[in-house]
């Protein structure tokens, strides 16, 4: 599994693709405000982009310098 | 060179012309849509055709920035202005001079490439529309560290992220030269179709920065689907943009393009880059900003300053953009391709039919010539052939003829450009009337027209035509006109080229004639006006004053009438002072044949070019008169002096009259005066095909040339204007 999800975090690995939005997005709906970990990360479907984006979940750690880097940057939040 | 690339190269010939024709018609009406569709059509063809030989990218490079421009002019997002006809043209002037290089199997000069790459960016440079487009976008930017005085929480406002909005904010600011935005707008439904515009995006070339937002706002919880794209990315990328369009190329109509132009021209070295960082970032703190949008900001600055450094070196090639595009252009020399009807080459291939029918009745006439026992009908049957092959070779010359013309308008082509560049650089105002451009003659004659017509043109817009303010005090309107007219009078095409302008002062020319030693004080005296400014077509005479960079370059006038003359025209030039100057030059339709009369002397043939002969008489002795060392004759009341043919040959024999007692002598037309020759007798005239000396030989004066007789042996044809 390209996501790694737990109670406190869900934790993002290799390439995650277009069928992880879903499972990301209930994770997402069950553990509002918990930490989502991209640092190994190398890339993210648009979809699952945009549960990240629609639902904000914190960014605790940014994949390596790089575009998906620029893309994820902001939504890391304080 | 392949035969594709060969038509290429003709192609896009003819539609640099029509472009050119196009920016000029453009640029008196800019509002003309017509116009601006037909030009743009011919730039998007000659893009499209390049765009086949991928070895001449950077052709396509140039063209392709110059349609864009042209396509912003046609959405109205930018007027048409003479600054961009200045760019497209030189535009075209670098290509062309690109085509040269295809032309004579060459790379693309670097130096030439180096000139379009510039340009291409200032062509760019000159697009509003993207600018604008990009300003936009960079007004989201805008509410984040420009105004860092507001709340804090503007930094990442929303779900616009703040790292990707850098470029647009770039582009207001510094000189990202010929880097790419793009805007990438996925359709909602494209997860279905396998799409991941993220991954498309990330992998777009050269990128430097993505971001992405939402197209509309996220819709809450329930209603939210994570299948339905909603996304928006946009990038910036430092590749060119048909790199860009290749890697979308299956979703062209989602994405948007803008060139991030530059606006200052000038780039920070590399080395400033932390430098000018600090202080900007100092500033920003300045603002009461966390330490954490500190970071950011700084990284955004940093981000900014390396993709400026990125941009110095493709810069620093471009700043040499130099004026050699310019004098390839001059170089460029006449197209060699000629255009021919296929009426006339059906006419020739019919004759060629023919002719080949008559020759094969040769050997069958000479078999029967060797039985026959009757020379006289064998003689008769070979003067019928004859008669044949003379009418098959007659035609055909008359259709070699017709394919050798080419209408003068091929030439004036060039003057609504040369005109306009002249009086812009002048500052003159100058309206330019063309006339009977259908006008035709021998492709020679039009092609050695080209330059002497330039260089009378130059000298009416820099000495002829006056500035606005000296015309308005002398009471004629601001416009000068030029007007050029060509029409064909007999066997002879008559170009006219009459300027408005301040004339020839006649006195200015003597004096100047005299001063250079051209004439004396009793001739100046005796000169009428008319007679006077003739001098200007004198060898050395130049009356520019000062030497600009136009004409009066030391070779004057003199070079335009050498040049026609050697085309056996003639040049008459009239003026009038304050009203203007009319120069009129006349040249023969063909050169090709030259008819020629054969007279002898000394034992020996010449011939002498009939378009010189005035006439033939016979002289009794006594009526030659000697005038001092000058031997005369009156004919009909006018003093004619008299040259032996043999004198000027230096063939120590005298004339040889006849029984008589008369000489004979030829009468020619020398300028304006009338000069007899004497020779021993004149023969027929005939149509020859006059053959230059070359070799050692060309050096020889006094000789036109050299033709071939029925009989094997070799006329000199006499230049009697040399020998006298």
């Amino acid at each position: 599994m390209p996501i790694t999800f737990s109670d406190d975090r869900a934790v993002f690995e290799g390439i995650c693709a277009v069928q992880e939005a879903e499972g990301l997005l209930s994770w997402v709906l069950e553990h509002p405000g918990a930490p989502v970990d991209t640092a190994a990360c190398e890339h993210l479907h648009s979809a699952v982009l945009q549960v990240l984006m629609a639902r904000r979940p914190p960014i605790v750690a940014l994949p390596p310098e790089g575009p998906l880097q620029q893309v994820l940057q902001p939504l890391a939040n304080p | 060179m392949n035969p594709l690339l060969e038509q290429f190269v003709i192609e896009s010939r003819d539609f640099l012309e029509a472009i050119a024709q196009g920016l000029l018609i453009l640029e008196r009406e800019p509002g003309n849509s017509e116009a601006i569709d037909e030009l743009f059509r011919g730039v998007h063809t000659l893009k499209g055709n390049s765009g086949l030989f991928p070895e001449y990218a950077a052709f396509t490079h140039l063209v392709h920035a110059g349609e864009d421009l042209l396509d912003s002019v046609r959405d109205g997002q930018r007027a048409f202005d003479p600054e961009i006809a200045d760019h497209l043209l030189e535009c075209m002037d670098i290509v062309s001079a690109m085509l040269d290089c295809i032309e004579g199997g060459n790379d693309l000069a670097p130096t030439l490439c180096e000139a379009g790459k510039a340009l291409a960016v200032s062509l760019r440079a000159l697009r509003a529309g993207p600018l604008a487009a990009a300003g936009e976008a960079a007004d989201d930017y805008a509410g984040a560290p420009a105004d860092a005085g507001e709340p804090a929480d503007d930094l990442p406002p929303g779900d616009a992220s703040v790292g990707g909005n850098a470029p647009a904010a770039a582009s207001g600011g510094g000189a990202a030269l010929g880097s790419m935005q793009f805007r990438y707008t996925p359709e909602p439904g494209c997860f279905f179709k396998g799409d991941d515009p993220l991954f498309t995006a990330i992998n777009a070339p050269g990128l430097l920065r993505l971001s992405a937002s939402a197209r509309r706002p996220w819709a809450a919880d329930e209603g939210f689907d994570p299948y339905d794209c909603n996304l928006v990315l946009e990038g910036w990328c430092d590749a060119r943009r048909e790199a860009l369009e290749q890697h979308f190329r299956y979703v062209p109509e989602q994405v948007e393009w803008s060139t991030i132009a530059s606006t200052s021209g000038q780039a920070l070295p590399v080395g400033v880059v932390d430098e000018a960082t600090a202080p900007q970032v100092g500033t920003l703190a300045g603002r009461g900003l966390t330490e954490k949008e500190e970071t950011a900001a700084g990284r955004i600055l940093r981000c900014q300053h390396q993709a400026l450094a990125r941009e110095l070196d493709s810069l620093a090639a471009g700043t040499g953009r130099a004026g050699e595009p310019a004098e390839a252009v001059a170089e460029h020399t006449a197209n060699r391709v000629l255009k021919v009807s296929q009426e006339k080459i059906d006419r020739l291939m019919d004759l060629i039919g023919e002719m080949v029918v008559a020759k094969n009745a040769l050997p069958y006439l000479a078999a029967r010539a060797e039985v026959s026992t009757n020379p006289r009908e064998i003689a008769r049957e070979i003067k019928n052939q004859y008669g044949v092959i003379n009418r098959i070779a007659e035609e055909m010359q008359d259709t070699i003829m017709q394919v050798r013309m080419l209408p003068v308008g091929n030439i004036f082509q060039r003057f609504p450009r040369l005109v306009r560049d002249i009086s812009r650089k002048l500052g003159k105002q100058v309206e330019l009337y063309m006339e009977g451009e259908d006008a035709e003659a021998d492709k020679n004659i039009v092609e050695s027209l080209a330059d002497p017509l330039i260089h009378i043109v130059r000298n009416s817009l820099d000495h002829g035509l006056e500035p606005p303010d000296e015309r308005r005090a002398a009471g004629k309107a601001e416009t000068g006109v030029i007007r050029i007219s060509a029409f064909q009078e007999a066997d002879r095409v008559i170009i006219e080229i009459s300027d408005d302008g301040r004339g020839i002062d006649p006195a200015r020319v003597k004096a100047k004639a005299l001063e250079r030693g051209l004439i004396d004080e009793v001739r100046a005296a005796a000169m009428t006006d008319q007679e006077a400014v003739q001098l200007v077509f004198a060898a050395g005479f130049s009356t520019a004053e000062q030497i600009s960079d136009l004409s009066g370059r030391g070779v004057g006038m003199d070079v335009v009438r050498t040049a026609i003359e050697r085309a056996h025209g003639q040049v008459h030039l009239a003026s009038e002072p304050g009203r203007g100057t009319r120069v009129r030059i006349a040249l023969p339709l063909s050169m090709a044949v030259t008819n020629v009369m054969i007279i002898r002397s000394a034992g020996q043939m010449f011939g002498v070019q009939m378009d010189m002969v005035v006439e033939t008489v016979r002289v009794p002795a006594e009526a030659i008169h000697q005038i001092k060392q000058q031997r005369t004759t009156v004919l009909r009341g006018r003093i004619v002096p008299l040259y032996a043919l043999n004198d000027l040959l230096y063939i120590p024999e005298p004339p040889v009259a006849n029984e008589a007692g008369e000489v004979a002598v030829l009468v020619i037309r020398l300028g304006d005066q009338d000069v007899g020759v004497i020779v021993d007798d004149f023969d027929a005239t005939l149509d020859l095909v006059l053959k230059p000396l070359d070799g050692v030989l060309g050096a020889l004066g006094g000789y036109s040339g050299t033709a071939l007789l029925g009989d094997g042996s070799v006329l000199m044809v006499l230049n009697l204007k040399d020998l006298l």
